[in-house]
């Protein structure tokens, strides 16, 4: 008779602080269940309050691995690209978000992790190990990564260049990329607002498109 | 709701209406506190090493912790006591699925939590029927939702995984929560969680001292045959002694009913314990995770509960039932 295999959570043994700053975090039915429920709410609000429109969903993979690139404008955008997912990738979408923002404190690193799934990746000292884990993850076959390649929510509303930690990330593997593009975002909550804008005019109206996965965008970005 | 299920399930005025009750909550607040003076004098005179110490305190101070999450459920009254019994359930449960990887089968870990809610409420209800009714359509479901995969490849292992950690941690543990259901639960829960935890305690410091014939080198090498009998001898006596007090009148209180039950604690207490240690070595992990320091996780701690809760709850049952008296069906009605 064959044995059992069995493949223990890979950040398993860590305590809860350790967890939340492991690249290797495995979702349970506790997270899986308050992100779900993070992204009812924020997707009620977000087609009442800014008429969110989305288009090119059809373009979307079927199953993980990709990851979702897109412009960065505000923090309305991975909660954007977190809601236009199937909701059986809950769980599997993990948003890279900026370890110094969003982790150096208990309370907002308690709230990335347990309602927006998020892993953290630290822009100063990132180092290339932590690159070459969330690689490796990617590569296992169960995630879908939301990536902003600016590194940072552009402070004028126009695009930035791209950081190279992308092509590292996935480049040589067969993975896809979908470009996405967020309107609207940076009149509804730009880097220096607080709170979003409702939709009064066409200021809080948003829109976002996934394009078709280009093969040369791999390695236009890599160069 | 009936008046008598009311007065079991919220009472907390009738904390100490036993006077068992009294005398355990009492001693073990003082062991804490005499442990904790043990403690700090071993190392003020220099007799514990540094390294030692810090282990010893972050025990101390883990139970210090522990002890009222225990004490204060059962002395609140019964409909605590269930609640505590199910958060028990469902985190030992998820240590469990997530050190064998159950846990990434998403749809059929819903299903044992389910199993686990479902159980808690025939427990609150106080509705045998319906608390044997869970496991086989616990099973039942678990089988059907594992084919939706349609992956045949592992099939056996996804539903054999689903049934053990169910029939552990909501069945068996779900017991320990029935017996709130007896008008006296309080000097029996404690009494239970009490010598089970001595166990223990019993049987690593008789093995420190008499243990040298391992018994279980390849499951759990620091187990000793002396260990294992000074526990069996310690925990009898304790619980014929004390359980003489709490079963007085009863069916229970005769010198060889009351030794039956010690040796039921004792030895199925000493196998819970193996059997986790079993499951440990079988996965290849240390620990079952890192909830309380000093301990490992919560499996690691309460391992030898998961045997107690059933053998001893039949045990009694069959001798002298529990809250036969008391009102079914309360929420659901219907007698």
């Amino acid at each position: 008779m064959e044995e059992w295999r069995f493949e223990p959570a890979h950040d398993f043994g860590l305590s809860a602080e350790q967890r939340r700053l492991s690249l290797r975090r495995e979702v349970g039915l506790e997270s899986a269940i308050s992100c779900f429920l993070w992204r009812s709410i924020t997707r009620l609000y977000l087609a009442i309050a800014h008429r969110l429109k989305i288009r090119g969903r059809e373009n979307l993979p079927k199953r993980p691995p990709f990851v979702l690139v897109a412009n960065h404008a505000s923090h309305l955008d991975a909660i954007i690209l977190g809601g236009i997912l199937p909701l059986r990738f809950v769980g599997a979408v993990f948003p890279i978000a900026a370890g110094d923002t969003f982790f150096t404190k208990r309370a907002s690193s308690i709230f990335a992790t347990a309602f927006m799934n998020a892993l953290p990746i630290w822009r100063k000292n990132c180092g290339a190990h932590s690159l070459e884990d969330l690689r490796e993850r990617l590569l296992q076959g169960r995630s879908v990564y939301i990536l902003f390649p600016e590194g940072t929510r552009t402070r004028t509303g126009a695009m930035a260049t791209f950081k190279p930690g992308l092509g590292r990330l996935v480049s040589g593997a067969n993975v896809p990329i979908v470009p996405c593009y967020l309107n609207g975002t940076f009149a509804a909550l730009p880097a220096s607002g607080t709170v979003p804008r409702k939709c009064g005019g066409s200021a809080g109206e948003l829109g976002a498109s996934a394009a078709e996965d280009s093969g040369s965008y791999n390695t236009a970005i890599t160069t | 709701m009936d008046p008598i299920a009311r007065e079991r399930l919220f009472g907390f005025r009738h904390a100490f209406d036993s006077p068992v009750t009294l005398w355990i909550t009492i001693a073990v607040i003082a062991a804490l506190l005499i442990a904790t003076v043990i403690i700090w004098l071993l190392h003020a005179r220099g007799r514990t090493s540094d390294k030692l110490h810090d282990e010893l305190v972050k025990r101390v101070v883990s139970w210090a912790v522990m002890t009222p999450l225990l004490l204060g459920p059962v002395l609140l009254g019964a409909a605590w006591t269930i609640l505590a019994v199910a958060i028990l359930s469902v985190l030992c449960y998820r240590e469990f699925a997530r050190a064998t990887g159950f846990f990434r089968y998403r749809s059929l870990s819903i299903v044992v939590v389910l199993g686990i809610i479902a159980t808690t409420f025939a427990i609150a209800d106080r509705w045998y029927g319906f608390f044997v009714a869970i496991p086989p359509l616990t099973m039942v479901l678990l089988a059907m939702v594992a084919i939706l995969r349609d992956e045949p490849r592992g099939y056996t292992q996804r539903v054999g995984l689903g049934v053990l950690g169910f029939l552990l941690f909501g069945l068996c543990l779900g017991h320990l929560g029935y017996m709130a259901n007896d008008a006296d639960f309080r000097p029996i829960v404690m009494l239970i969680i009490l010598t089970v935890e001595l166990n223990d305690v019993f049987a690593y410091i008789t093995g420190k001292t008499f243990g040298h014939r391992k018994i279980t080198p390849q499951t759990s090498p620091n187990k000793t045959l002396g260990g294992a009998l000074g526990a069996l001898v310690l925990t009898t006596t304790l619980v014929s002694t004390v359980g003489h007090f709490v079963f007085a009148g009863s069916g229970v209180d005769t010198p060889v009913k009351l030794i039956g039950l010690g040796l039921i604690v004792s030895v199925s207490g000493q196998f819970g314990d193996l059997m986790v240690s079993s499951i440990k070595r079988d996965i290849g992990i240390k620990d079952m995770g890192a909830l309380i320091p000093g301990h490992g996780g919560l499996l690691d701690r309460f391992d030898s509960m998961l045997l107690v809760a059933p053998a001893v709850f039949h045990y009694i049952g069959f001798f002298r039932g529990f809250g036969l008296d008391q009102p079914t069906r309360i929420f659901t009605g219907g007698g």
